[in-house]
């Protein structure tokens, strides 16, 4: 965020100004009480302190406070030198140190002397001042300090320049955003007058080119920088620190005209490349500034495109410039800023724009940089470089841009919005690249848009669905899906290309994975189930990486989902339950961390599973998938438990169904459902009962219906399904629960209990019949059901039970005797082990029994 | 239900284990104690009164203990009985206490509460016993009342409180010799013989009955369930002793292992003529596992035992009433 990025500019010029503040304030101290000697050790420490701060200071102008200070001291020392009295009196050290400090200071001040004049008259009236500083150099700290900037190339020179001061204003005024884009010079921008003048002064650069000397090359772009700082100052700035609002307003920074090339410099590639590499060598290295690199990158593009030194060479620096767009960030983890990222954008476009408008241009990594021709000729331009790369890393660093956004603010909103253009950038480098790429990279930008598209539910082709079921024509509705692109035709093209084509596992499972969540997304779910089972990405998913896992695992909810829309409660079970039983849903998805102490995870691992986090705008609603999860669950296990009430070796459908269950009744009053759970295990319970109405009238309710069904696409069909799978399940469980009631029951009366068609109720006890679940059978003419009754009573269920259990019982006993009997019998004393030896006959047969029940 | 008639009972019993006769009294007391606090698998108590006499020990009075509130949880047991006794010897009552009376649920009594109060009992009085009543069996008809005393092996074990396997192997004490049930002779007054001959007159109780009446299987059932809770504590206790066993065994053999290897070492040292290792103390070395107590599994074995018997009674009563049905069945048809 903005603020953000404020607030880490202005902490290292704040420490730096501390620093210096503090310095002066002991130097005023000592003023005040006399110390001259301390005033030159402070002095020193002063100018030394100014040297680290140069960065800032080249960023922000010379410092008032540190002019006064300059100013004051020299007056000061002139009237201790003045005072013959004082000076008498003064100790040996402290005259020695007045001669030294004043001849320092009148050295060091020499440098200052424009704005100690400013400070002192405080005029608008500005004397321009050369730089002359090749007079008594010694090893005073102000001649260090012009060294040092000679070497640096951060070279002042002072020069009156009307229109730049000019210039200066207007982009002054402007907000961030237009600076960004107007140092683009190029289309968008918001502030013509701005765009006007600076090509005024690249007009004027160009004029005064041929008077200028070679070894001034580096002025120019010492000059932007620095105006560029001083702009960004200027709008960070705006709110706070009116010390500084003053200098700038009042008396604006001396400007100078610098040109990035000498006068009388032919501009040719050549001279371009060097000033290239010149400013990539920079990259990197310590103390670099960033933000003016890019600046310079630009500037340099601007005058390559101004004196047409062709395509190659512009296609060249753009690459640099978002390359070192990314670099900007030293940090894996942090973010680009908005500005940045608007930048970034930009940039790519304009790249692909040449490349397009340009076929002759060959781009590659594989390009060596010495077999580059960049020069106009009628060969080919060759230039080094992977477009591929960049939009990829332009993808990453988007999500990481919305990773790191607060999904609930606006300002998520406002991020999400790039996303199409990302999508635009990602299809044109496409379109680009299915002209010119290898399969390889083919794959990979089809995997970019792929997983630009796989979550998104296509709305313009459900509604295309839905009018052409809704009974318009045949044609008509042909008509209407070839008015675009449907995104499954697109996903199944990308998809089949890279089946067909990639040599990398991973894109092609991760297309795969893709392809099922969109068809499973779109209620394709036959599709879906068979792509799944096809690619047997199931049995060797475990060996993936984890952001193909968060993406197996994604797809699997999505097609549990879906299998329950289209009401295969079964399959839905099954592929939810992985994720559900483990309890860490939200981790499993990506969509969360769970909370953990810091013994199981180290920072450094949590920073990992951080960056593997999916965006918000791709989550899968973690309630929506409880609710069908249990749902489902509930629709299995209520009959299930209903069908095996006696049965002591009854397994668990769904633990979690379970555990809800009896986290329901450990509740020691009940009030009427709240959460989404409540509801489902008070359905439970009507549903056991066999209550189909109450059961339904908590699982579809306003309640509901805002937290989970109308998340759905077709929620009315949804509902519907629904409904009548609870009727059925409810038949069923009554069935299970009653029969025993019953001698026999008419199916008429079923259908009415619970609204079903006869012919599903006869259906549904026929199932029951056939799978031995239920022991009746049809009467035909009487239209009822007669029970036989050889179901176990309750006393034989226990009595069966009981048999069981001593049977358990008796092979842990037989356990204890084989252990003293047995191979450790060894070690027991004889007489102890006699007792034992008289029941060996017994034991052998026993033993064989015992094995053989174990075989 | 007719009071037995009665007659005290001859021959030459153990001393300390003398024969009883109650009162009628006692048992209608109790029996009233329970319809009026006992309900479902609550438990009354009681504390029994009277005396010794030769090999009799006549059981004449009895008071219940009060029921446990929430609200008197620093209510004094003893300090009540004390008081109650004296109240009773005042009114010269028979104010020895001769043991407690205790009510069950489906004949589930046998359990560690009860061993532990039976041996505090007989261990301050000798003579004392526990009697068990029954009011669900007695509710269908036969009253149900036994009274028990812990053997003296049980004792012994329970004074060294040593439940070790091996304590328990070296007093042979297995679930069938752990209570000794005593029988009891319901001897009423003359005075009561006489009413209860008048009451019979005069009631008219229908001549219809329900012989045949099965009336089991809800009983059948809650014993069965019951049994069923036991087998399961049962197997778990197995689980624990096997564990052990092995542990132990586990433990034995690298014990040896380690003797041995000493043993070759000291043999090898003194063939070079070196001194051979000091002795360790091995026991330290293997600390042999912690031995699961044996009492509560003898318990549980003794209440399945208990269980088992409950159900033949009924069941073989059950039958017999069902060859019966079948016998009238065939004759009528």
């Amino acid at each position: 965020s903005p603020e953000d990025t404020k607030r880490v500019v202005r902490s290292t010029k704040d420490k730096r100004f501390e620093e210096l503040t503090n310095i002066i304030k002991t130097i005023r101290n000592a003023m005040k009480i006399r110390d001259v000697s301390k005033c030159l050790e402070e002095f020193e420490q002063l100018c030394k302190a100014f040297l680290k701060s140069k960065t800032v200071v080249d960023k922000e102008g010379v410092p008032t406070f540190y002019i006064r200070l300059l100013a004051d001291l020299e007056d000061y020392l002139n009237e201790l030198w003045e005072d013959k009295e004082g000076k008498k009196k003064m100790n040996k050290n402290n005259a020695k140190a007045l001669s030294t400090l004043r001849q320092k200071i009148r050295k060091y001040n020499r440098d200052y002397e424009a704005e100690i004049v400013r400070y002192k008259e405080s005029d608008e009236s500005e004397d321009d001042k050369e730089d002359d500083d090749d007079d008594d150099v010694g090893m005073s700290p102000s001649a260090f300090l012009k060294k040092q900037r000679a070497e640096s190339g951060v070279f002042l020179q002072d020069e009156e320049d009307e229109e730049d001061s000019d210039d200066d204003e207007d982009w002054g005024s402007d907000s961030d955003d237009s600076d960004s884009e107007s140092d683009d010079d190029e289309g968008k921008h918001t502030s013509l007058a701005s765009r006007f003048l600076k090509k005024t002064t690249t007009d004027e650069d160009r004029r005064q080119i041929e008077k200028k000397k070679e070894d001034k090359v580096k002025k120019k772009q010492d000059r932007k920088l620095r105006r560029v700082e001083e702009d960004d100052e200027e709008g960070m700035e705006g709110e706070g620190e009116g010390e500084w609002k003053k200098v700038e307003g009042g008396a604006p920074l001396v400007k100078e005209k610098r040109n990035m090339f000498a006068k009388g410099t032919e501009i040719n590639i050549p001279v371009v490349l060097k000033k290239l590499n010149e400013i990539l060598q920079a990259r990197g290295k310590k103390g670099t500034d960033r933000a003016a690199q890019i600046e310079l990158l630009h500037c340099l593009a601007a005058i390559a495109a101004e004196n047409n030194l062709g395509e190659g060479i512009l296609v060249k620096i753009r690459f640099n410039i978002i390359a070192s767009l990314y670099d900007y960030n030293p940090n894996l983890a942090a973010y680009m800023k908005p500005e940045m990222w608007g930048k970034c954008l930009d940039c790519i476009n304009e790249l692909l724009d040449i490349l397009f408008d340009n076929s002759n241009i060959f781009i590659g990594e594989n390009i060596a940089e010495d077999s580059e021709s960049l020069a106009v000729s009628d060969q080919p331009f060759r230039v080094r470089g992977c477009i591929l790369t960049l939009v990829e890393r332009m993808d990453e660093e988007f999500t990481k841009i919305m990773q790191n956004t607060d999904p609930h603010s606006q300002e998520y909103v406002d991020n999400l919005k790039d996303e199409s253009r990302v999508c635009q950038i990602i299809d044109r480098l496409l379109k680009y690249l299915e002209l010119k790429g290898s399969t390889e990279e083919i794959c990979r930008v089809y995997l970019r848009r792929i997983m630009h598209t796989y979550y998104k539910f296509d709305y313009k082709a459900h509604n295309r669905a839905l009018a052409g079921q809704k009974g318009e024509s045949k044609s008509e509705q042909d008509q209407a899906e070839n008015e675009g692109e449907d995104s499954s035709i697109l996903m199944d093209r990308l998809c089949k290309f890279i089946y067909a084509k990639d040599r990398t596992d991973r894109i092609r499972t991760c297309a795969i994975l893709c392809h099922i969540y969109h068809h499973a997304l779109h209620n394709r779910w036959y599709q879906a189930r068979d792509l799944m089972l096809m690619s047997h990405l199931q049995d060797n998913i475990q060996h993936a990486d984890p952001p193909v896992q968060i993406l197996y695992n994604r797809t699997m909810v999505q097609l549990g989902i879906c299998a329950f829309r289209q009401g295969m409660i079964k399959d839905a079970h099954n592929a939810l339950l992985d994720i559900q039983s483990s309890g860490r849903a939200k981790e499993l998805l990506g969509q969360g961390l769970l909370m953990r102490n810091m013994q199981e995870r180290n920072p450094e691992q949590e920073k990992i599973e951080k960056r593997r986090q999916v965006p918000f705008h791709m989550h899968i609603n973690l309630e929506l998938l409880e609710c069908v999860y249990l749902v489902s669950a509930m629709l299995l296990e209520i009959p299930y438990m209903a069908a095996h009430e006696f049965d002591a070796r009854r397994r668990m459908i769904s633990k979690q169904f379970h555990h809800q269950l009896r986290v329901g009744e450990r509740q020691p009053l009940l009030g009427p459902p709240e959460s989404m759970r409540e509801h489902v295990v008070a359905a439970s319970k009507a549903m056991k009962m066999g209550d189909w109405k109450i059961c339904h009238s908590y699982i579809i309710n306003e309640k509901m219906n805002g937290k989970v069904w109308d998340l759905f696409p077709e929620a009315q069909r949804v509902r519907e399904m629904l409904v009548r799978k609870i009727q059925e399940e409810s038949l069923r469980t009554y069935l299970f629960t009653y029969s025993s009631v019953y001698d026999s029951i008419s199916m008429e009366i079923l259908a009415d209990m619970f609204h079903l068609e006869l012919h599903t109720v006869h259906s549904i006890i026929s199932k029951m019949i056939i799978n031995e679940e239920l022991m009746a059978s049809l009467d035909q003419p009487t239209q009822t059901v007669v029970m036989h009754r050889t179901e176990p009573t309750s006393l034989q269920n226990m009595a069966l039970q009981l048999a069981e259990k001593l049977g358990g019982l008796v092979e842990n006993n037989e356990r204890v005797f084989d252990l003293k009997q047995g191979i450790y019998g060894g070690y027991f004393s004889r007489d102890q082990k006699g007792g034992y030896q008289q029941k060996q006959g017994y034991q052998r047969d026993y033993q064989r029994d015992y094995q053989r029940s174990y075989r | 239900m007719p009071p037995q008639k009665c007659a005290a009972r001859g021959g030459p019993p153990p001393p300390s284990a003398p024969s009883y006769a109650t009162v009628s009294e006692v048992v209608l007391k109790i029996i009233k104690h329970y319809h009026e606090e006992g309900q479902g698998s609550e438990v009354v108590q009681g504390v029994l009164l009277g005396l010794v006499v030769e090999d009799r020990l006549e059981i004449t009075n009895c008071f219940p203990f009060p029921q446990h509130t929430e609200e008197d949880a620093d209510f004094d047991e003893v300090q009540y009985q004390m008081e109650m006794m004296r109240s009773l010897r005042h009114v010269n009552i028979d104010h020895l206490h001769v043991g407690w009376y205790q009510s069950t649920y489906y004949g589930s009594f046998v359990s560690r509460a009860l061993l532990d109060s039976q041996f505090s009992y007989q261990h301050a009085i000798e003579e004392s016993v526990v009697l068990i009543y029954d009011p669900i069996k007695t509710a269908q008809g036969s009253l149900s009342l036994k009274a028990y005393r812990l053997t003296p092996k049980l004792m012994e074990i329970c004074k060294e409180k040593d439940f070790t396997p091996e304590g328990l192997k070296k007093a042979s004490i297995a679930y069938e010799n752990m209570f000794e049930e005593v029988p009891i002779i319901i001897k009423n007054s003359h005075l009561i013989n006489v009413l209860m001959w008048e009451l019979e007159e005069k009631s008219a109780v229908s001549d219809k009955q329900e012989l045949l009446n099965l009336s089991s299987s809800n009983h059948l059932e809650k014993s069965l369930q019951l049994l069923m809770d036991r087998v399961d504590d049962m197997t778990q206790d197995i689980v624990k002793y096997n564990t052990y066993s092995r542990n132990l065994s586990k433990q034995q053999q690298q014990k040896h292992q380690y003797l041995q290897r000493r043993q070759q070492e000291n043999a090898q040292r003194q063939s070079r003529g070196e001194p051979s290792l000091p002795e360790e103390d091995i026991t330290k070395m293997f600390k042999p596992p912690q031995a699961p107590p044996r009492m509560d599994t003898l318990l549980i074995a003794g209440q399945i035992n208990t269980y088992c018997q409950n159900i033949k009674e009924f069941t073989s009563q059950n039958l017999g009433k069902l060859f019966m049905a079948e016998a009238l069945q065939g004759h009528s048809s």
